[in-house]
């Protein structure tokens, strides 16, 4: 398992892709510039900015590496000759899987350190009206991160299945606007404005609310910008849902991988 | 000992559209120890799909395969397997070095002797100078070489080849079959494909042809070469210095040299006359598609 984490690992570094999508980081340098255009609140802006930017590069690493890495070895023939070694399946999807979530989590806990750069830059030249909750903003970066290894879980979940990237990429897109609005969307039918609704629509409203993630539990910005002390309650069950949620993709993933025939 | 047993192997692969392909019909067939054994078929016959059976990468609709005793789709079954696949295609991001390194691993080897058979390994399929560049650079037949590096690093009692000469150069192409050679010295099996009959001819001790599906014979390859023999083409001089040059049927030849001796003749040289692997091999896919015809 550790030979295919370190080899996938390498293969990231050495990806162009991920050359590309790591150049956006250096837009984290005009932050400071650009949130003292607002004149106030110029720390609050900052953050957001700051969150956004990390959010977005998390995003495009995700679905880069997480819905194209599979199809590629799949795509370049590179399955006949790694899965034709004498390893399971799943440990081969598996090692791929942490090498990529590894990677996400690496680049977050770069691109936070950055972040803390900059806020505490920003806060320096126009100090804030409330004093910055660090521990807020380090778990926020943390718990963005997790969301999108949940969302690399669905890559490779679709991966499995599709013999193009179309599903892989599109399917994760999809899932990630998904994901961001399932609570939203369960809260609204089961509110009083709801009445009119039909209990059908009701019912899947809250069958795909379970069935699909809900990032929102993942998004502390709120937190990290106002400086709202976070709850033991609010960091647990996110977390224990992720611990849930992910290997239950990729056990599926793993199952449906180990069956599928290498033409 | 077996080393390698497909018991009744049938494939059918279904398309998206309903259509069905019978890939292998019912396909029985054993390898022994220390055999070379070549797998000819003609393209789409079915020889591919026997060996990615073997490998674990497609599933048998029916019957069974193993690998010196253990079914092939316990990953155990391939700890003593070198494979080389098909127009291989490696992780193009790493250089030949660290792709020998990554396969080696995978089979447990200890580093130190890891580093000594790979070093010695890319000496001999003369990649040596290009161990530090990136796959991606290399030329088709390095890549061909390069794979069957990775299939000699681990030093498996068992080498599966698939069309292992395809993509080589003269020089390449002999390089393998001395390579196939010395694995037989050492005792090792090998199973190869190839659609190349003369490749079957210099280096297998027996031959399966496979045409749609259906192993159609199997026998060595002394004996197709021996029942090959059409006649002999017998040289032979007078001591007037008069030479002759004849084509004598097969059962002839007894009452010729003796009548050749009794005439004074020399026989200078009896070269046989005979049919090969690829003759044989076409004789067999016609007789086959003769059957088909009138059935």
């Amino acid at each position: 398992m550790a030979n295919l984490i370190s080899i996938n690992l390498l293969a990231i570094f050495r990806d162009k892709v991920f050359h590309g999508i790591l150049a956006i980081a250096v837009i984290f340098l005009l932050i400071p510039s650009i949130s003292s255009l607002s004149m106030r609140q110029v720390t609050e802006l900052s953050i957001t900015l700051s969150l956004s930017l990390l959010s977005v590069i998390l995003l495009l690493l995700s679905v880069s590496l997480g819905a194209t890495s599979l199809w590629k070895d799949i795509e370049r023939r590179y399955t006949y000759s790694v899965l034709s070694l004498p390893m399971e399946r799943s440990a081969y999807l598996i090692g791929k899987f942490i090498a990529i979530a590894l990677f996400l989590l690496l680049t977050a806990l770069v691109l936070g350190a950055v972040t803390c750069l900059v806020v505490w830059l920003s806060s320096g030249i126009y100090p804030p009206e409330r004093p910055i909750l660090w521990s807020a903003l380090i778990l926020c970066v943390i718990f963005s991160a997790l969301k999108y290894i949940v969302l690399i879980a669905y890559s490779f979940l679709f991966s499995t299945v599709s013999t193009s990237f179309f599903l892989p990429v599109f399917g994760t897109i999809s899932v990630f606007m998904a994901g961001n609005a399932t609570q939203q969307v369960y809260d609204y039918v089961h509110s009083p404005a709801a009445k009119a609704l039909s209990p059908l629509l009701k019912h899947a409203a809250s069958f795909f609310y379970y069935l699909l993630p809900n990032f929102s539990a993942f998004d502390l910005q709120i937190n990290a910008i106002y400086a709202i002390p976070l709850s033991l309650k609010g960091v647990a069950l996110p977390f224990i849902y992720f611990c849930i949620y992910t290997p239950l993709l990729i056990v599926v993933a793993a199952i449906i991988f180990a069956r599928r025939e290498m033409k | 000992m077996n080393v390698i047993e497909f018991t009744e192997i049938t494939k059918v692969f279904r398309g998206k559209k309903g259509f069905i392909v019978n890939a292998l019909k019912s396909m029985s067939l054993q390898v022994a120890k220390g055999e070379v054994f070549g797998f000819l078929g003609p393209n789409g016959a079915g020889k591919s799909t026997a060996i990615k059976i073997l490998l674990g990468l497609i599933r048998s609709t029916a019957g069974s395969a193993r690998i010196m005793g253990v079914d092939v789709n316990e990953c155990s079954a391939r700890l003593s397997v070198g494979y080389l696949p098909e127009n291989p295609s490696f992780y193009d991001f790493l250089t030949g070095e660290e792709y020998l390194r990554f396969v080696g691993r995978s089979f447990g080897m200890d580093p130190s002797l890891l580093n000594s058979a790979g070093d010695r390994i890319l000496r001999r399929l003369d990649l040596w100078e290009a161990r530090k560049r990136p796959i991606r650079g290399y030329s088709k037949g390095m890549v061909q070489r390069l794979g069957l590096a990775q299939t000699l690093i681990h030093d498996p009692a068992v080498y599966i080849l698939d069309e292992p000469m395809s993509g080589l150069d003269p020089i390449g192409r002999a390089l393998v079959k001395e390579i196939i050679r010395e694995l037989k010295e050492l005792g090792k099996t090998v199973f190869f494909s190839t659609h190349i009959t003369a490749d079957v001819e210099a280096v297998c001790d027996r031959v399966g042809v496979i045409n749609k599906g259906t192993l159609l014979t199997v026998d060595t390859v002394a004996s197709i070469l021996q029942r090959g023999v059409e006649g002999y083409v017998v040289q032979r001089f007078l001591p007037d210095g008069t030479t002759d040059r004849q084509l004598v049927p097969k059962s002839d030849l007894h009452t010729f040299i003796e009548q050749s001796i009794a005439s004074r003749w020399s026989i200078e040289r009896i070269e046989p006359k005979r049919k090969d692997i690829e003759a044989f091999f076409l004789d067999i896919v016609a007789v086959e598609q003769r059957h088909e015809t009138q059935g």
